[in-house]
């Protein structure tokens, strides 16, 4: 009879780690950089920063976001397949799209300077020229003060 | 009772185990002898991915330099506008519309770069290149008309829209010459063919953006995205139709403005109506700045 009574809350604990499990994942960052933000949301403080290839380990999602031990990382930056990096057996058709991403390998630097030499046409000066052109986040946030487009209860 | 927490534990303790711990298991007894335990599955199981098929495989880094060869194409036929000034501004507006996109990170980031042509029209390029012509910010009246029209080309990068006009058979053939798992650098003769499929791609792409233009279900799908990702940064969504509402008068005139665009009157009556966020205000502080920007 006890071990009847017992059994619901056995099942239920047991219930409760798999879900847990199951939230559980590892996300690989998948951008060359991203912001690790104190809160689930974009302008919130940083708390860091994450570069391509670096994992972490997530035990939470809110509406978006993978909660690691350092802060939130937004969902579009990583990726939660399992990701494998052999640089010296090299990646090859047989991986995944993202081992390709990290291995920096299929259409790459290499691939662009052999275009670049047939296709002299191509500006690829002006492109690095304008990829130099980026907004830091401070300058970023006062211009949405300033326009009155900073979202309610961010970068408190 | 012990039977039964092993029981009820053993969905919780096969999650935790995950597939690394798959080389441990005693495979030629689960597979009652079928399976030599000699053989390492780890490699069996990278063995038997399948090979990349389509332009849903192109990874975060080869959309990124399919990206910057497009991009130097198109500043090949058009000349970068020098303004300090006005590019810094756009491109900030660009960032902030990206950041409420439905891709807010993209590889390298979202970048801008205005044109110095008086034709009418914009383009994104895949991996987050965008470029807007000088003619394009001259006929717009606002910041908010500004922020629909970068987040109509956000929209095109988040949906991937330039990828999707990429010949499935170029990167069938890309895919291939990879298949042969390639080790740190390519030898001449992979380097040769893959430039030559990386090339195809980048020119399906070109055509696409500044000849033929995308197809009409994708411009009307960018138009409604991207007022609501004007929504979301706070701005006026319905700055987009007011947008379109100008060029459509000039166009009734017998005049076409945007060369790679639907007609505008057609653009506005496939817009869905998407009210402002409760946050939405007017600003006269956005007003002066891009008065202040966009004195052309």
């Amino acid at each position: 009879m006890k071990m009847m009574k017992r059994t619901p809350l056995v099942l239920a604990a047991a219930a409760l780690l798999a879900a847990s499990a199951a939230l559980a994942a590892t996300v690989t960052v998948l951008v060359q950089e991203t912001t690790l933000r104190k809160r689930p949301q974009f302008f919130a403080p940083s708390a860091g920063t994450a570069r391509l290839g670096q994992t972490f380990e997530s035990e939470d999602a809110v509406e978006g976001w993978y909660k690691v031990s350092r802060g939130y990382l937004h969902h579009s930056a990583v990726t939660t397949k399992s990701v494998h990096l052999g640089s010296e057996e090299g990646v090859g058709g047989g991986a995944s799209v993202d081992e390709i991403t990290l291995a920096g390998k299929g259409f790459n630097a290499q691939v662009e300077k052999s275009y670049g030499a047939k296709n002299s046409g191509a500006n690829f000066s002006a492109v690095d020229a304008l990829e130099r052109r980026s907004v830091g986040e401070s300058a970023l946030l006062s211009f949405l003060r300033a326009g009155g487009l900073l979202p309610t209860g961010a970068a408190q | 009772m012990k039977r039964l927490f092993m029981i009820a534990l053993a969905p919780a303790a096969f999650l935790a185990a995950g597939c690394a711990e798959l080389q441990k298991m005693d495979m030629n007894k689960l597979s009652g002898g079928r399976i030599s335990n000699n053989v390492d599955l780890t490699k069996v199981a990278k063995g038997v991915k399948a090979l990349r098929k389509g332009v849903e495989e192109i990874s975060e880094s080869e959309e990124y330099y399919i990206g910057r060869a497009v991009s130097a194409q198109i500043l090949g036929r058009y000349k970068p506008l020098n303004d300090a000034k006005i590019n810094l501004y756009v491109q900030t507006v660009a960032q902030v519309v990206a950041r409420t996109s439905d891709r807010p990170e993209i590889f390298k980031g979202y970048h801008v770069q205005v044109l110095d042509s008086e034709e009418v029209n914009a383009f994104a390029a895949p991996g987050g290149f965008i470029f807007v012509t000088k003619g394009l910010l001259k006929r717009l009246k606002s910041e908010d008309e500004l922020a629909c029209v970068l987040a109509h080309e956000v929209a095109h990068i988040a949906q991937k829209h330039g990828l999707k006009t990429i010949q499935t058979s170029r990167l069938t053939s890309a895919f291939a010459i990879l298949g042969s798992e390639v080790a740190k650098n390519y030898t001449p003769s992979q380097l040769t063919q893959l430039t030559t499929a990386f090339e195809g791609a980048v020119d399906d792409v070109v055509n696409k953006l500044v000849v033929n233009g995308y197809s009409r279900d994708k411009e009307y799908e960018a138009d409604h995205s991207g007022a609501l990702y004007a929504k979301n940064a706070s701005y006026d969504p319905g700055a987009m139709r007011s947008f379109l509402e100008r060029v459509a008068q000039v166009e009734s005139s017998g005049m076409s403005l945007f060369k790679t665009h639907p007609p505008a009157g057609k653009r506005m009556a496939e817009l869905r109506a998407v009210d402002p966020s409760a946050s939405y205000r007017r600003s006269t502080e956005r007003e002066r700045r891009f008065s202040a920007a966009v004195a052309l």
